[in-house]
């Protein structure tokens, strides 16, 4: 589930969905839910979370998306 | 039916789509901007980009054969672009980034013109550093403030065209409710600009579509909706890619300090040995496959090695530079996981092919061989789609739809026959129950290209059998997609649409008899020096003849 919302600080305004380039959130108005709802469609860009005017959003990189690193070899 | 009408409609609203508007706008002609998200943070610029890649006359001089031949050599221009277009990108660029900081874009961080990375270790550099992470929102504004009118998540599918041969309007659907709407714009003109080809091959994590280099929401709209109007495309034989982190695939390696090496700690080339936060590690722009080549070749692994590079220039990248470019979620990846780049270096991979500057045919002007249709950007075929090539090329179209449209009487948009049936097909899919849904055909989609139209190898028989292949996958696309709301709708038209942009792939690939660049045929492996200089191209007429043409590049 890329974005997490935190359902405390969210203030269903829409903006997060209106902009994602992905078009994975939905605010449910008549639930005043904000739902994500193609979570495998999400390319981890952050514009939601950069935008959300009360920074209610973090992203979870998943498994699959794993930035696989080396350490250096000390010789 | 929502029905509008303008003189001028730009068809995605990324770089070259507002650029378009912006210009056309300042004109006083009626602009409209159709958008499949929002032009606020949509396309490959969404979040930002870094580096304007541009001649500064004060900073670079007026030695234009150089300025010339330095950019030629480098990524952004490469072999597969005609020099005339290219010197209308570098010849206007420092109008355009005096406009974009008059927008109110950071264009000197610094405070003054500042060349950063992409750079050919002594040469001039000629990528400036700014700050993009707010160009879209400042595009937005400004193509606003010209008069264009914009329609977020608004899908264009086709471009109409009337009995004399011109455009007359474009049809696609409106995605703001659950319930999809079609719609239908009548103009006298149109930019098509939708960005690349994100999701036709599979992504470096086939499982996840989405985890492309450049948006995923850029899907060869415009390749294939012009191909199916009969412009010309071009270069669709030369498969092209992108290189980054594994497995978080991201664009934007140029804005890395560090080298490329081996598990070692040795450069694998030899532009340089230590990191140069000046000119980059132009390793991944000069041979892009280099991290595959080596893994076939039994030499990987390979990383981005940053364990030399400065503090100070590390913290400057992590939180200055790969913000200003849309790509802090490494930084974010790195904090939460306590990847420390001074100990640890991150593998960096060659990623599947993504199709960029491989498109749309277009002259100085910006204009497609269909009259008073234009392209911009990442869609076209013969010039550098980047951020400079698609705002350059943009504005070229803008500046010149202005003057075509007065030249045109108003025409009616229309294509009766071709509306009614984009009509039945939407209700079909929105009304089937069970259907298929479309990852299943995009899954096959990408399993088609990528092993018959391989990049690895290619040869005849493969191509022909992947070509009627492809046609089957349409035909049961057509009798068995079924969609639950207007998302599901979006996603089965990108397929469709990469379905059809796979047939100038299949038969530019086939014609090519030879081994040359990134095609490589196994009955071929030879390359034929006639064709040496030359780009493919390829037409349908109305009638559906299909024309592939050899030209010099120019
Ligand atoms: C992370 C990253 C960093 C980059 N950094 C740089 C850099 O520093 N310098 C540089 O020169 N280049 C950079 N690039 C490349 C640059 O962003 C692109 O070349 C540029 O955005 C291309 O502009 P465009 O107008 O062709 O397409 P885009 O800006 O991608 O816009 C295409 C638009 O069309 C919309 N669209 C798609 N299909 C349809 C449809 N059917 N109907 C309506 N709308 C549609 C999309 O939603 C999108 O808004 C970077 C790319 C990425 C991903
Ligand atoms: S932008 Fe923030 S506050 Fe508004 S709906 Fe999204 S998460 Fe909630
Ligand atoms: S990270 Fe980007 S793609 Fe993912 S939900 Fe947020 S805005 Fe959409």
């Amino acid at each position: 589930m890329p974005p997490v919302i935190d359902e405390k600080k969210c203030k269903k305004c829409g903006y997060c969905a209106a902009i994602c380039p992905l078009d994975v959130l939905y605010l449910d108005k008549a639930a005043q839910k904000l739902l994500v709802r193609y979570p495998d469609e999400c390319w981890h860009c952050k514009a939601c979370m950069r935008d959300c005017p009360v920074k209610a959003i973090t992203i979870r990189y998943p498994l699959s998306h794993m930035m696989l690193h080396y350490p250096k070899e000390v010789e | 039916m929502h029905k509008y009408k303008c003189e001028f409609l730009c068809v995605g609203g990324g770089i070259g789509g507002l650029m378009a508007a912006i210009a056309a706008g300042k004109k006083g002609i009626d602009v409209i901007v159709a958008e499949k998200a929002d032009t606020r943070r949509s396309g490959s610029g969404s979040n930002g980009n870094d580096h304007f890649h541009c001649y500064i006359p004060e900073c670079h001089g007026t030695d234009m054969s150089r300025v010339y031949r330095e950019i030629g050599a480098s990524f952004d221009a490469g072999p597969w672009v005609d020099s005339n277009l290219t010197a209308v990108w570098i010849n206007r660029s420092f109008e355009i980034i005096k406009m974009w900081e008059e927008m109110g874009i950071t264009m000197r961080p610094t405070g003054e013109w500042r060349f950063e990375g992409h750079g050919m270790p002594g040469q001039q550099l000629y990528n400036l550093k700014f700050d993009g992470a707010l160009q879209k929102k400042c595009l937005t504004a400004e193509a606003k403030k010209q008069g264009a009118r914009i329609l977020n998540r608004v899908v264009i599918h086709d471009i109409l065209t009337g009995e004399d041969g011109r455009v007359t309007g474009a049809l696609g659907i409106d995605i703001n409710n659950e319930e999809p709407e079609m719609v239908v714009i009548e103009c006298k003109a149109a930019l098509l600009a939708t960005g690349m080809v994100s999701r036709m091959y599979p992504s470096i994590t086939p499982a996840y579509m989405f985890n492309t280099p450049c948006c995923p929401a850029t899907t060869g709209d415009a390749q294939a909706m012009a191909y199916r109007a009969g412009a010309k495309l071009v270069n669709m034989d030369m498969l092209n890619g992108h290189a980054g982190p594994k497995y978080l695939a991201r664009g934007g390696k140029g804005t890395w300090i560090g080298v490329s090496t081996d598990i070692r700690g040795r450069s694998i080339t030899s532009y340089n040995s230590k990191p140069s936060r000046a000119t980059g590690d132009i390793t991944a722009d000069v041979w892009p496959t280099c991290y595959r080549d080596r893994l076939k070749q039994g030499k990987g692994p390979t990383f981005m090695n940053c364990t030399e590079t400065p503090v100070e220039d590390l913290d400057y990248m992590l939180h200055t530079a790969m913000v200003s470019e849309g790509i802090d979620s490494i930084t974010d990846y790195c904090e939460h996981y306590g990847i420390d780049l001074t100990k640890d270096m991150v593998e960096f991979g060659t990623y599947p092919i993504m199709m960029g500057q491989r498109g749309i045919e277009i002259d100085d002007h910006a204009r497609s061989s269909i009259p008073g249709l234009y392209a911009a950007g990442n869609c076209t075929g013969n010039v550098n789609g980047s951020l400079a090539g698609a705002a350059a090329f943009g504005m070229v179209a803008g500046e010149d739809a202005a003057e075509y449209v007065k030249t045109v009487d108003e025409a009616p948009v229309g294509n009766e026959d071709l509306i009614n049936e984009r009509q039945q097909l939407y209700d079909a899919f929105m009304s089937r129950r069970d259907g298929a849904h479309w990852k299943e055909a995009a899954s096959t989609l990408q399993n088609l290209m990528n092993e018959y139209a391989s990049a690895d190898q290619q040869n005849e028989d493969m191509l022909r059998a992947g070509m009627v292949y492809m046609g089957q996958l349409r035909e049961n696309c057509l009798n068995e997609l079924a969609c639950a709301n207007s998302h599901e709708l979006l996603r089965s038209i990108e397929v469709l649409n990469m379905i059809d942009l796979a047939e100038p792939i299949f038969l530019c690939s086939e014609n090519r008899k030879e081994t040359r660049g990134p095609h490589v045929r196994a009955d071929y492996s030879y390359m034929d020096i006639t064709l040496n200089g030359k780009f493919q191209t390829i037409y349908k007429d109305k009638d559906g003849t299909v024309h592939l043409e050899y030209r010099f590049k120019k």
